[in-house]
């Protein structure tokens, strides 16, 4: 994969497929992006810019690194509690 | 509804619950910040998931819908109680953004942190830990925060979003769009602080 250095963004000069994909490459990476005229667009243009591309790899590893982090875990009494309340329902 | 028919519903009831009890309290946590009471709300919003199942019409839209009683109650009951301020208010960007607004948001991003994000190899993610990065996240603002909160930690999809936090997906997308904008300068400023990016590099890629 081929990819121009994009470095019009540093200059505040940003072409419009750039600013097309970053309308939607946080739809993308989280698989919402649906109509596939643009899905392929989108595709396109990361696989040319290396801005727009570094950027959508940056936000699948900040997904990666946010599905690893620990959630609060429910505490067990709080588990007994729902079932009681239910059960009492 | 028959004896029988009450209690297969309870049954599918419980079973809803219990699929979605650590999201719920989760985000019971991050609303309340105290566990007592995070407990309290996932208890009053299954209690009033129960009197008002009537009113969910698909049985599948079961987790949106008890996301959004649950925030309901919290800023209906609780909000007074939280020592984190409101900042709500962030709807500029409702209906998704316009050029103008989304060049802004692209030249925002400081132009060393968008010359080192040029070189995905070296990311400074790879040294960031999923928690520092949650963190980061609880720092945004709350309507951006609940959002992306909702999308990339408990993995709903624009449309559940939206429904849970009662607005259209165009303004989830735009939020999102803000949201991960305003992280990633979190985390790249969080970076440079502990150290992740060294000052040599710093200083190459702002040549």
């Amino acid at each position: 994969m081929t990819k121009h250095d994009h470095t019009d963004h540093e200059s505040g000069i940003i072409d419009s497929d750039c600013l097309e994909a970053f309308d939607h490459v946080y739809a993308y990476i989280n698989g919402e992006l649906h109509d596939e005229e643009t899905r392929a667009r989108i595709e396109h243009h990361l696989s040319h810019c290396k801005s727009c591309y570094s950027r959508a790899e940056m936000e699948r590893k900040i997904n990666e690194r946010l599905k690893m982090a620990e959630k609060p875990s429910p505490p067990e009494q709080m588990k007994k509690r729902l079932k009681d309340l239910i059960d009492g329902l | 509804m028959s004896d029988s028919e009450t209690q297969q519903c309870k049954a599918w009831f419980s079973q809803a619950v219990d699929d979605c009890m650590s999201s719920l309290y989760a985000m019971a946590m991050r609303l309340t910040n105290n566990s007592a009471d995070a407990e309290d709300l996932v208890a009053e919003a299954v209690t009033k998931a129960w009197k008002s199942l009537h009113l969910l019409q698909q049985r599948e839209r079961f987790r949106p819908w008890i996301y959004a009683i649950q925030r309901n109650l919290f800023i209906s009951q609780y909000r007074k109680k939280r020592a984190r301020p409101d900042t709500s208010s962030y709807d500029s960007l409702s209906e998704g953004c316009s050029g103008g607004e989304i060049a802004a948001l692209l030249i925002e991003q400081p132009d060393d942190f968008l010359s080192w994000w040029a070189n995905p190899e070296e990311t400074f993610v790879n040294g960031l830990l999923g928690e520092e990065i949650v963190r980061a996240l609880e720092a945004l603002p709350e309507a951006f925060r609940e959002t992306v909160i909702l999308v990339n930690l408990e993995g709903l999809a624009y449309d559940e979003a939206a429904e849970a936090l009662g607005v259209s997906p165009g303004t989830i997308r735009s939020r999102m769009n803000r949201g991960r904008t305003l992280l990633q300068k979190q985390l790249w400023l969080h970076a440079i602080d502990a150290g992740l990016v060294s000052q040599d590099r710093l200083m190459e890629s702002s040549r």
